[in-house]
């Protein structure tokens, strides 16, 4: 029953780890990973509202 | 910006509504497109398959599924030579990393080189209806032009450095280039390569609930009226679009990386969100991630009422076709004839990419009337862009809350904010890939594309081009998901089978 692992996934925006399951030619189970943190709820806290916008559209 | 309006009681002025609209509405359609040609195609499309095709061939099939004028045998012999010339150099570069040959493409030649062909077209294309961003927003990505109460973009008749007659005349011009390329090619792009992975449609449903924010307010701040209808939909009842309630939002962390201080178990409202990260996971190098109810992602787990949900193209279609949007309910019923299936076809990977498609076509064909309203109002002498009512802080209360919702093209997006005596408390944004990547949460439930894997066929372990299939009909963001800094350049995937 192997397990495969994608480590990035490609021909998306940013960076995905998946690990699926396969048995018997089918996934039986898959796990998603994200592999960097973002953290700009942090980067928001203490600033100007009316700012957020320009912070927030870089996500 | 809408957290911020919706915490502060702001309601922006009808032109400004409208400009977001357009910035919105032609982001959806060059987005989608380079979606399907230059993100998903080539899941489809064997690259190497096109260098064996017969031109003649091609422009036969090209003419037959639509009367767009690059279709001649030669223009598609110029096409098959530039790829042959570029393979032969030895350097793929972005063709480089694929699983060329692979069994599961099912294209004859001939359908390869077409779409290689619209894949070219569709970069240059692409560049003009970008430019309606930098009329209204000033460029692309991020314009610059939003500012809280409205837009910091000037309408003047008599001026060339504002919105003028000019300027929505070619935006007009660019949008109806946009229009035609969706009608032309993309569409019957879509319907020519569908019914050679019809079983594709019995694969990768997923979680079968779906959130819609809703999206295109028709009128200033009301989401009463939006073009894209708001609302969830629960275990594929497509009878039933219940009404959507923000309130009803959580995120759990119990098998992500942080920390919450009344512990993980619990989720929490995002309006009471805590970002405390704290990496549990393996040192690299490693091999696996996920233990046994160990923690694996940086995303949280978001859940509407305790349900996983699948957010985006097909959920707003499938949200908009259960409330009898009529432009949907009739483009999604003329593509479920052309390939002769039912409904139930929809919850799928093809049933996720023919959804982008219908959103695609249905906004392309209504983002020029949006031009047509903004210059009736101009006419009638509105100019009004931008509400500066409560911009100064000394007219907010001392402390304000706010839901701001957006559909961005890859699906429903919600920030929420606290403001406390002028500055920002709290704010946390719970994005579509959010949603869709979520891993499992507190009661091991899994989010929506690991759910959709779950079934995905995979005929050879080391080339899994079934999974990527699968999880690319979801147009993941991993970049909105979390911030990427990248200081190694590329790196090539690495496939590992344990």
């Amino acid at each position: 029953m192997p397990k495969v692992a994608i480590d990035p996934i490609t021909r998306i925006e940013g960076h995905l780890r998946l690990e699926v399951q396969v048995d018997g030619g089918k996934v039986t189970d898959a796990w998603s990973s994200s592999t960097m943190f973002r953290g700009m709820e942090l980067v928001l806290k203490g600033r100007d509202p009316r700012d957020a916008w320009l912070f927030t559209q870089r996500i | 910006m809408r957290a911020v309006e919706d915490a502060l009681g702001i309601t922006i002025p009808q032109n400004a509504q409208i400009i977001r609209n357009l910035i919105e509405g032609s982001q959806y359609v060059q987005d989608h497109v380079i979606h399907f040609y230059h993100l998903h195609a080539l899941d489809w499309v064997d690259i190497t398959g096109a260098l064996k095709a017969d031109p003649a061939g091609t422009a036969k099939l090209a003419q037959s599924i639509s009367d767009w004028p690059n279709s001649s045998e030669a223009h598609f012999k110029g096409v098959q030579n530039r790829v042959k010339t570029f393979v032969e150099s030895g350097q793929l570069g972005l063709f480089a990393n694929a699983y060329w040959g692979h069994p599961a493409y099912k294209l004859p030649p001939e359908a390869n080189l077409m779409a290689v062909a619209h894949y070219l077209e569709a970069l240059d294309w692409q560049r003009d209806v970008i430019r309606v961003h930098a009329i209204l927003g000033a460029k692309n990505p991020h314009p610059q032009t939003y500012l809280v109460g409205g837009m910091a973009l000037p309408i003047d008749p008599n001026s060339q450095n504002a919105l003028n007659a000019d300027k929505l005349a070619l935006m007009k011009q660019l949008l109806a280039k946009a229009r035609v390329f969706v009608e032309k090619v993309y569409i019957p792009d879509l319907l020519a390569v569908a019914p050679f992975y019809k079983d594709w449609a019995g694969v990768g449903g997923g979680v079968g609930n779906f959130l819609a924010y809703g999206e295109f307010p028709l009128t200033p701040n009301n989401t009463e009226r939006l073009f894209l209808p708001r609302g969830v939909i629960l275990n594929k009842d497509l009878t039933k679009v219940l009404p959507m309630d923000h309130q009803k939002v959580s995120e759990y962390v119990t098998r992500s990386w942080y920390d919450y201080a009344g512990g993980d178990g619990k989720a929490l409202h995002p309006w009471d969100g805590e970002t405390a990260p704290h990496y549990t996971g393996p040192k690299p190098p490693y091999d696996s991630m996920v233990g046994d109810g160990a923690k694996y992602s940086w995303l949280k787990a978001p859940r509407y009422d305790g349900n996983a949900m699948e957010v985006g193209p097909l959920a707003r279609m499938l949200v908009a076709y259960g409330s009898g949007v009529k432009p949907v309910v009739d483009t999604v019923n003329l593509v479920l004839k052309t390939l002769g299936v039912g409904p139930e076809a929809l919850f799928s990977t093809l049933g996720r990419t023919a959804a982008r498609g219908v959103e695609t076509l249905v906004l392309a064909q209504q983002i020029e009337s949006w031009v047509d309203a903004l210059a009736a109002n101009i006419k009638r002498g509105d100019l009004k862009t931008h509400n500066g009512d409560k911009w100064d802080p000394s007219k907010w209360p001392s402390e304000a809350k706010g839901f701001g919702f957006f559909e961005a093209p890859r699906g429903a997006l919600g920030h929420w904010v606290r403001i406390k005596d002028g500055a920002i408390a709290n704010y946390q944004c719970v994005v579509p890939s959010t949603w869709n990547g979520s891993p499992r949460d507190a009661s091991n439930k899994r989010g929506a594309w690991e759910e959709a894997l779950v079934g995905t066929p995979v005929t050879d372990p080391e080339r899994p081009i079934e999974i990527l299939r699968t999880v690319h009909s979801f147009d993941p963001c991993m970049a909105c998901a979390v911030h990427v800094v990248d200081t190694h350049g590329r790196e090539v995937t690495r496939i590992k089978v344990v």
